[in-house]
């Protein structure tokens, strides 16, 4: 959601914060700020509002927000509208998904293009300025983050009618798009006409520059209907994302009156009718008990009750002892812990050490005994020198179409199967290989494979192996003690939940680690000479403890040479070390030979 | 060749080849070729085979005679000779040729570690899961939109699913271990969204998820803990900040942002000019979880953090493609990705 800073400051007049800052600000109590701009001398944030923030989807939600983040003022920025009309609207509302409606008739008005200001407005929140009055409804909707709608009544008449449609076929937008609706489709029609969708007006009513009189509406409606709505005709509009979020009725008033004020000070007008309201069931907010110590357990810093009470005040939240209820427009706080978030992201994430882990603790070892042999399967092959792969649990063909698992809404078409079995992907990786002209490949893959057997989906953990030696690949089987349940061509594969006692299962090949080569590797020759002769492996073993094994990757003697003359016996070594720098590993060689 | 001259053979070799002086050869020389030597007295048991076994035993005889001449003369150590550390097969520094471990299991194993030593298990379950272990159980709301079809991929709609997310795993651990309080566990697995593929989205993708219930834990707990896992995995000097942050399944929910390593918090295209790089989510375990996994949240209370693995792998390793990282090519030696 984009917000103008100085659209931003009518409600909040004393904030004072440089953009960067408050950027910062915003983001840490919970509303993700990418970047700001300055379009046409304005600078416009760019929020990302969460789902169960529809509140904040407008700037008066953010404002309340900033309000108690900064301890400031919250601008009212309404009057209220003098109604002299008798004359009472003759709407029906003949549904439940109706939450609240609120609507009134102007007339006399003159419609023109938007002022400049309100154009820039738009233009920041990426919307076409089409006149005045629908400029405002939509400016009021960014400001309060409640959808609304002008009729021009000289085209729907006065007879308006919320309804689930029973009786139209075709509903067409203010873009022209053309919709084929339905008995699910929520709408507000007349008696002969379409007019329009909870979330998108049309084109039967579309207000323009003619436009004399006019029917505004501000409601709020059963969000899960307005959500199938949109994904049913395949249409998000600004309205639908709002509308689609749990919004708070009682904001309907405030909006209300600001848009009817806004009309009649830019389009001039009178109001010709009653308001209409209906509101069939209000409900009330949650009390929830409170322990003042909670915001302090939860965060694992000191926080005052006194700070607990001052952000409660500051939200508008009724206070009685321990009890606490949460104003109407925070939909969100519904228990506690709602409620200790909200005090500790006020009181700052920031104040939270970052430099106390979670000590340890003996709780109990619950690692599946399948996961410790995977975890060896794969040292074992590693060190067996197979590089491990991963591919797609998806496929494009059954392996068996007797048991396989299909998926129902696959976006990728070519791949609705859950692969039977590892190999097929196997064999797809090694034309990746050869497209690659590598060659002596040998890999494997350690991945799910799935099943369908009556009504149950059965998972099992498969080893697919390739090696394109297949003596060697029967070597090698041998060696992890593995009998392969599939043998094609140079590809095996062993299902290894089904590998025989497996909780006592241990591989052959023991004590190799698997070591990942992340750092260079250094190579330092070094002659020693000697006066009598030694076991090379006893001098490999020396040298190898006074270098350690945190640097050592490979000590080598390349040459012995018996000087029979002067019976002296050389030893040439070649060392390899890693995870150090060249300057370390020079010293370390030099110091460990005694070569200085 | 006879199984015995085979024994005899083998044995020898290994010997030949590990002498190192003039004078250990021609000890071994006399051994074998000498008058009352090894060779000599073979052939003199020929008169013991059986008739019809003769020929063979005679022309493996000459076999055997001829690979340790050979051996012999090719053994010469006041040229060169090499022993290597691999020969000691007891030794902790022989490391043979290895292959790879993929940049995700690198990843995951170096998170593991962590984690373990911090006295956490590891674990898994099922990756086609239902919807109330996907959703319901983590407070995701019915109308929800990550529930919608256009991000779950469904086998039988709305019933099961393949899992969206690791939390799944969470839920699963909750209800299968309420009775053995406190735990701890970090779950790495696959998750599925219905996603096109391409350069940066994938309808398969890793996650990595840590939860703890114990009686207790705090923010701090969390916020520290996962620090450590940053520096672990990016170094000392990583800087990460934790805000609040929205999910279901949380409360409080907590977002660790790292500051881009492309611009150092200036803003760049990398972190679309915001300087932070969001890095997953996490929080104080909500309630409702709690109490849909049948633990009593009154008593018990816990963290829960969840990441993409794909992500951190990319990014710790250079990676530019997630394909790659999926059946792609993966001839990755570290200096060619």
């Amino acid at each position: 959601m984009k917000l103008i800073l100085s659209h931003l400051q009518k409600f909040l007049p004393d904030l004072k914060v440089e953009p960067q800052q408050l950027r910062d600000d915003i983001t840490m109590i919970g509303h993700f700020i990418n970047f700001f701009e300055i379009i046409d001398n304005e600078t416009v944030f760019d929020l990302d509002i969460k789902v169960n923030r529809g509140d904040c989807l407008g700037y008066y939600g953010i404002a309340q927000d900033l309000s108690v983040f900064y301890n400031l003022p919250l601008q009212n920025l309404v009057k209220d509208i003098s109604i002299n009309s008798k004359e009472v609207l003759s709407i029906q509302v003949t549904t439940d998904n109706v939450k609240r409606v609120m609507s009134v008739k102007i007339s006399d008005l003159k419609n023109t293009t938007s002022p400049q200001w309100l154009q820039t407005f738009l233009k920041c929140h990426n919307v076409n300025s089409i006149n005045t009055l629908v400029d405002l409804t939509n400016y009021i909707m960014f400001l309060y983050g409640i959808p609304n709608h002008a009729f021009d009544t000289t085209k729907s008449g006065d007879n308006l009618i919320w309804e689930m449609n029973s009786k139209f076929k075709e509903f067409i937008s203010l873009d022209g798009s053309k919709l084929n609706i339905d008995k699910n489709i929520l709408m507000i029609n007349n008696p002969d006409k379409a007019l329009s969708l909870s979330f998108w007006g049309g084109e039967a009513c579309a207000i323009d520059l003619n436009t004399t009189e006019t029917i505004i509406e501000l409601a709020i409606y059963d969000r899960t209907t307005v959500r199938k709505n949109s994904q049913q005709l395949k249409s998000v509009t600004e309205a639908s994302v709002r509308l689609e979020k749990d919004l708070d009725p009682e904001l309907i008033p405030i909006a209300f009156n600001h848009l009817t004020n806004l009309i009649l000070d830019n389009c001039g007008g009178q109001i010709t009718s009653q308001v209409f309201d209906h509101y069939p069931m209000k409900l009330n907010s949650p009390q929830i008990e409170f322990d003042f110590q909670k915001p302090s357990l939860v965060s694992g810093i000191e926080i005052p009750t006194s700070f607990s009470i001052d952000v409660f005040t500051r939200l508008k939240c009724l206070i009685k002892d321990n009890i606490i209820t949460p104003p109407s427009i925070r939909k969100d706080i519904t228990i506690e812990a709602d409620l200790v978030e909200e005090v500790v992201r006020f009181w700052g994430y920031q104040k939270i050490p970052i430099d106390q882990p979670i000590s340890f603790k003996e709780v109990g070892d619950i690692t599946p005994v399948e996961i410790y042999l995977i975890d060896q399967l794969k040292d074992q092959l590693i060190n067996l020198g197979y590089d491990e792969v991963l591919t797609w649990p998806l496929v494009s063909t059954a392996t068996d179409p007797k048991t396989v698992i299909t998926t129902q809404n696959s976006i990728n078409t070519e791949v609705i199967y859950l692969r039977q079995s590892l190999i097929p992907s196997l064999k797809q990786q090694l034309d990746q290989y050869s497209r690659f002209k590598l060659n002596a490949t040998q890999f494997f893959e350690i991945g799910k494979i799935f099943f369908q057997k009556g009504d149950d989906y059965i998972e099992k953990n498969a080893l697919a192996i390739f090696c394109d030696d297949s003596n060697k690949l029967k070597q090698d089987l041998d060696k992890l003690n593995l009998k392969a349940d599939i043998i094609d061509q140079n590809f095996t594969e062993i299902i290894i939940d089904n590998l025989p006692k497996i909780k006592n299962y241990t591989p052959k090949v023991l004590n190799q680690p698997a070591y990942e080569l992340t750092s260079q590797i250094i190579i330092l020759d070094a002659n020693i000479t000697l006066d009598h002769q030694e076991d090379p492996i006893n001098l490999i073993k020396k040298y190898s403890q006074i270098i350690g094994p945190e640097i050592l990757w490979e000590m080598i003697i390349t040459d012995v040479y018996h000087d029979s003359k002067n019976n002296k016996y050389r030893y040439t070594f070649r060392v390899s070390y890693f995870n150090t720098d060249d300057k370390t590993a020079k010293e370390t060689h030099l110091q460990a030979f005694d070569l200085k | 060749m006879d199984q015995n001259l085979d024994q005899i053979k083998t044995n020898y070799l290994t010997k030949i080849n590990l002498v190192v002086t003039d004078s250990e050869l021609e000890k071994f020389r006399i051994e074998i070729f000498g008058r009352n030597g090894l060779i000599n007295d073979l052939f003199s048991k020929i008169k013991d085979i059986a008739p019809e076994n003769k020929k063979q035993y005679g022309a493996d005889l000459n076999q055997l005679k001829t690979e340790l001449e050979q051996a012999l003369n090719n053994k010469s150590v006041t040229k060169t000779s090499k022993i290597t550390s691999e020969k000691n097969t007891n030794s902790i520094f022989t490391l043979p040729k290895i292959g790879h471990l993929h940049p995700v299991t690198q990843t995951e194993r170096q998170l593991n570690e962590v984690f373990k030593k911090l006295g956490f298990s590891v674990y898994n379950s099922p990756e086609i899961v239902t919807d109330e272990f996907n959703f319901t159980r983590l407070n995701v709301p019915t109308n929800h939109p990550a529930r919608d079809m256009q991000d779950s991929i469904y086998i039988k709609e709305p019933e099961y699913l393949l899992r969206t997310q690791t939390s799944a795993i969470e839920a699963y651990l909750l209800a299968q271990k309420n009775k053995d309080l406190p735990l701890r566990a970090a779950f790495p697995g696959s998750t599925f969204r219905n996603e096109k593929v391409n350069r940066s989205n994938h309808f398969v993708f890793h996650q990595y998820q840590a939860v703890v219930v114990d009686k207790n834990i705090t923010m701090k707990d969390l916020i520290g803990t996962m620090d450590l896992m940053f520096k672990t995995l990016y170094g000392p000097e990583v800087v990460v900040r934790y805000r609040c942050k929205y999910y279901p399944e949380v409360e409080p929910g907590v977002g660790p942002d790292m500051q881009c390593f492309n611009c150092h918090g200036k803003g760049c295209p990398l972190c679309k000019y915001a300087g932070w790089i969001e890095m997953g989510g996490s929080g104080m375990i909500h309630p409702k979880v709690l109490e849909a996994a049948g633990i009593d949240s009154k008593i018990w209370s816990g963290f829960a953090f969840g990441m993409g693995l794909d992500r951190w792998t990319m990014a710790q390793k250079n990676i530019k493609d997630i394909r790659t990282l999926m059946g792609g090519n993966l001839a990755y030696k570290p200096n060619e990705l």
